[in-house]
């Protein structure tokens, strides 16, 4: 009798068991399709860049491929050019994103009243934003040169130059180039993300302010500014990290000179990988970059969190 | 507390006119309830009293000062919007205070005012909430009490209880009337809800299509109205219309509806030459005649309210609501005697609507 009960009872226990494992793997295996997906498309590629950084490799070097450690990021700690790419990065950033935040405000403030042609004004503002980056980097290295573009002859007439030359070419101003370039292409983007805010700010809560007493500079104060603020902030620092990565208008108007006076870091990568080659260095630059990028962006969620809770 | 007056005035948006011609002069003090159906021009009146919108032509004039041309923010009036419109950034306290602030209010006076407004609305321990953290009825509160900390001249209501549920609407029209017998201020209430209007108003104002139809205390308009629009938006459930035929003879003026004698007037109706009238009675007015005198009446439908009966009658293909506060043994599909008092009839002219009343 107790034999056959126990016997039957390590049965139950081992199918119990059985159909435990079963029920916690359940959600596994109906997610794993899209999981090893994922890993395949995105971690992957990833891990294999890393590991490019740990290793010797240059395109013209047969015998490269071997592990070098942490050799790299020591010569990138003593990589003055490197230094000169962040610094460079920093400046890049920061005057960029302000630039374009500022005057795509005013635009958007602009473009929320009402005037005739608002519409085909509208479509117009937003036109620079359908230019294709690398076009619009061709065109304004065009509009610098005092052979075929006109601005630096309007500078000579303007007496802020005393001949005609090419901004981009001088080193201590040619960054200047590819910010004018790309704060021209991003307005759109701040103009249409705040003017969309701007447009969601029911219009009776500004009525209530004007019949209370507000005027049109305390309306924006106590109104406008606390309605954007989220938005602002959320955009420029999402905006602050694809243009801190972006190397295109760099590399077509300036190659990172004169002189690496306008090398950004990621152009600085573009520079080592595809034009010394030495793959390995650049995905080392990369990594140190792609670890800024994430300290930054834990910033950046960090302050969204403290946002959505404020707001 | 200021008198407001308007006079002729006008407002088109584009092409399309809104407002067309409209005279009001409401005394200092008073409690004018504009009411009409959706889009017949009140809030746009609302906000012309407010100077949220330019008038098209004619003159308001608050307190005997002409305002035209004057801001919102120079009229002295304060507004309470359907929406409420508080300040989302703001606490209830800063909502509240807002006003005083840009004045350059002293503080002291501020938490003073604030406090009282409070104290008025029940809102004392929620000051330092922010708008989303209120209940509906609790935001309603505070657009009430950002009017009144300012002591503003007129108070201008657009449908402020339209987002509360039925309760919360019934508490609230007791405490705004409350509130403006304290206050005593000039007050302009737009409401598309007749009750609202019945039971607030010192003077209703009946709007529609831009045009005011009438303008008299709320019994007037319920027992007197000046035309069908007016005896049909005033009073729930509604009036009672029916197509009758005027038969004059010699012993006075008969009316039949559907071929059965409704009443017979002693006078004719003034400057009646129509063969045809629609004639308006209250439900409460249509009476049981107890046995099957009187007009014969198929019963439709019956709701009981609770306070009494509503039945749903077809006389002779036209229908008539007959309220009462007796629970009558009717059932669906029975044949009921109903009979009118000729003083409760209200006569209009069935082409144009307008109000025919009896001679003499
Ligand atoms: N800014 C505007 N531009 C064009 N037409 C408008 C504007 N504001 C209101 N109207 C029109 O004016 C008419 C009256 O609008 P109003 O808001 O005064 O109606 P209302 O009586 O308050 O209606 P409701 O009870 O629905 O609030 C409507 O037909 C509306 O479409
Ligand atoms: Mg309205």
């Amino acid at each position: 009798m107790t034999v056959a009960i126990d016997q039957s009872m390590a049965i139950r226990h081992r199918r119990a068991w059985s159909s435990r494992v079963l029920a916690v793997s359940e959600p596994w295996l109906y997610a794993s399709p899209a999981v090893i997906l994922l890993s395949a498309i995105l971690l992957v590629p990833l891990a294999i860049g890393i590991s490019y950084a740990f290793r010797d490799i240059q395109l013209l070097d047969p015998m490269s491929g071997g592990y070098v450690g942490l050799s790299h990021f020591s010569e990138i700690w003593n990589d003055a050019n490197f230094w000169n790419a962040l610094r460079n990065t920093l400046q890049w950033t920061v005057v960029s994103v302000i630039l374009q935040f500022v005057f795509g405000l005013i635009l958007a403030l602009m473009l929320n009243r009402p005037f005739p042609g608002r519409a085909v004004v509208q479509a117009l503002v937003f036109l620079p934003w359908a230019v294709p980056a690398f076009l619009s980097g061709l065109n304004w290295a065009w509009l610098f040169n005092p052979v075929v573009g006109p601005i630096p002859h309007w500078m000579v007439a303007l007496g802020l130059a005393s001949t005609p030359e090419n901004i981009l070419s001088d080193p201590s101003h040619a960054l200047w180039g590819p910010i004018i370039a790309i704060v021209w292409w991003g307005i759109p983007f701040f103009a249409i993300t705040l003017l969309a805010a701007l447009q969601s700010i029911p219009k009776d809560i500004y009525e209530a302010a004007e019949i209370d007493g507000a005027g049109p500079l305390q309306r924006f104060a106590s109104i406008t500014v606390p309605f954007l603020a989220p938005t602002i902030a959320i955009t420029l620092l999402l905006r602050a990290v694809w243009i801190s990565n972006s190397a295109d208008l760099i590399v077509v108007m300036t190659k990172g000179g004169p002189a690496d006076s306008t090398q950004i870091v990621a152009s600085y990568i573009f520079t080592q990988a595809f034009q010394r080659l030495d793959f390995g260095y650049a995905s080392a630059i990369a990594v140190v970059l792609l670890v800024i990028l994430l300290v930054y962006s834990a910033l950046l969620i960090f302050v969204r969190q403290k946002l959505i809770k404020a707001g | 507390m200021a008198a407001i007056d308007i006079t002729d005035v006008h407002k088109s948006f584009g092409k399309v006119p809104v407002l067309k011609g409209v005279d009001i002069a409401i005394a200092s003090g008073e409690f004018v309830v504009l009411v009409g159906p959706s889009g017949c021009g009140k809030s746009t009146l609302l906000r012309l009293i407010a100077g949220l919108e330019e008038m098209s032509a004619g003159e308001i004039r608050i307190g005997g000062r002409v305002v035209n041309d004057l801001p919102p923010k120079d009229r002295d009036i304060a507004m309470v919007f359907q929406s409420y419109a508080l300040y989302p950034h703001m606490t209830v306290a800063g909502n509240m205070s807002y006003s005083l602030k840009l004045k350059r209010t002293p503080r002291e006076v501020i938490a003073d005012a604030v406090t009282s407004a409070g104290a008025k609305l029940g809102l004392g321990l929620l000051q330092e909430r922010k708008p989303r953290e209120l209940s509906g009825g609790q935001r309603q509160r505070v657009a009430m009490g950002r009017a009144i900390v300012r002591k503003p001249k007129a108070f201008l209501f657009d449908e402020p209880l339209s987002n509360l549920d039925a309760r919360l609407r019934e508490q609230m029209r007791f405490e705004i009337k409350k509130l403006h017998r304290e206050l005593g201020a000039t007050s302009v209430y737009v409401t598309h809800d007749q009750i609202e209007a019945m039971t607030m108003a010192d003077r209703i104002v009946a709007l529609n299509g831009g045009i005011i139809q009438q303008v008299g205390t709320p019994l007037e308009l319920y027992d007197d109205p000046a035309n069908i629009f007016v005896a049909g938006f005033i009073g729930s459930p509604a009036m009672n219309f029916l197509e009758g035929n005027v038969l004059p003879g010699p012993g006075g003026t008969g009316i039949s509806v559907g071929g059965q004698t409704l009443c017979r007037l002693s006078m004719p109706l003034a400057g009646s030459a129509q063969s045809k009238v629609t004639v308006g009675i209250r439900p409460e007015r249509v009476m049981l005649a107890g046995d099957t005198s009187g007009l014969q009446a198929q019963v439709v439908l019956v709701e009981p309210t609770g306070l009494g009966t509503v039945l749903h009658l077809e006389l002779a293909g036209q229908f008539l609501k007959l309220f009462t506060t007796e629970r009558p043994a009717l059932k669906i599909g029975d044949t009921a005697g109903v009979k009118v008092d000729s003083a409760d009839l209200r006569f209009f002219d069935a082409a144009t609507g307008q109000r025919i009343r009896v001679a003499g």
